[in-house]
């Protein structure tokens, strides 16, 4: 049942961070759908794969967007 | 196959169909480069569901990993080959594991140049930045 609902939630955070105005509030979304999505790589039986996209996907990816967002709005909420 | 690799391909489906929309549609760059990553991820879990076998173990460790792993339940298999024939497939890991290095690193190369391109044309939309050229 739960690898249903991280299905779901991997879809919805996808189209939320589309969807989404807010750059910040965007990059934030993207991160809790990529880590999602490694726990459904676990449910996949592919483990050394979740491992590499939860490293990567939250820990890499929303700092390099926040560093690329903060040096074209510098810190302006926009 | 089982409901749950239907539901896989559906959701790597809409990744991929969203992405595509945010490639096309959206006017933003950044909302653009968020777009690629999402058509990626969907790539990513398409070959994933692929190599999956329904009920079967994981190919890396041996006997020890089961999807409900209980020391019992493994007692049994004692020879590598019905190790071999049960385990899921594991060619699609491996590509997918070089794939993830390498989306991580076009997107870095992708958000660089998003922010020269904010360097020269002082804006990140895509419309504001060709306005003046046909």
């Amino acid at each position: 049942m739960f690898d249903y609902i991280l299905l779901f939630a991997v879809a919805l955070s996808a189209l939320m961070a589309i969807i989404q105005e807010n750059l910040y509030k965007s990059i934030i979304i993207l991160t809790f759908e990529s880590f999602s999505l490694a726990a459904i790589f676990h449910f996949l039986l592919a483990t050394d794969v979740a491992a590499v996209q939860a490293i990567l996907g939250a820990a890499l990816l929303p700092g390099l967007f926040i560093v690329a967002l903060y040096k074209t709005t510098q810190g302006r909420d926009e | 196959m089982e409901p749950f690799q239907v539901g896989s391909f559906l959701t790597a489906g809409v990744l991929i169909v969203t992405g595509l929309w945010a490639l096309l549609m959206m006017d933003n760059i950044l909302k653009k480069i968020i777009g690629a990553n999402l058509i990626g991820d969907g790539v990513n879990l398409v070959l994933i569901t692929i190599g999956y076998r329904p009920g079967g173990f994981i190919p890396e460790v041996m006997h020890h990993f089961h999807a409900t792993a209980t020391p019992s339940s493994y007692s049994h298999l004692l020879e590598f080959g019905e190790f071999a024939s049960n385990a899921s497939y594991s060619l699609p890991f491996a590509l997918v594991l070089t794939n993830i290095v390498i989306g991580a690193s076009t997107l870095s190369v992708m958000l660089a140049l998003a922010v020269v391109l904010y360097n020269k044309y002082h804006t990140l939309s895509v419309h504001k930045m060709f306005e003046g050229e046909d």
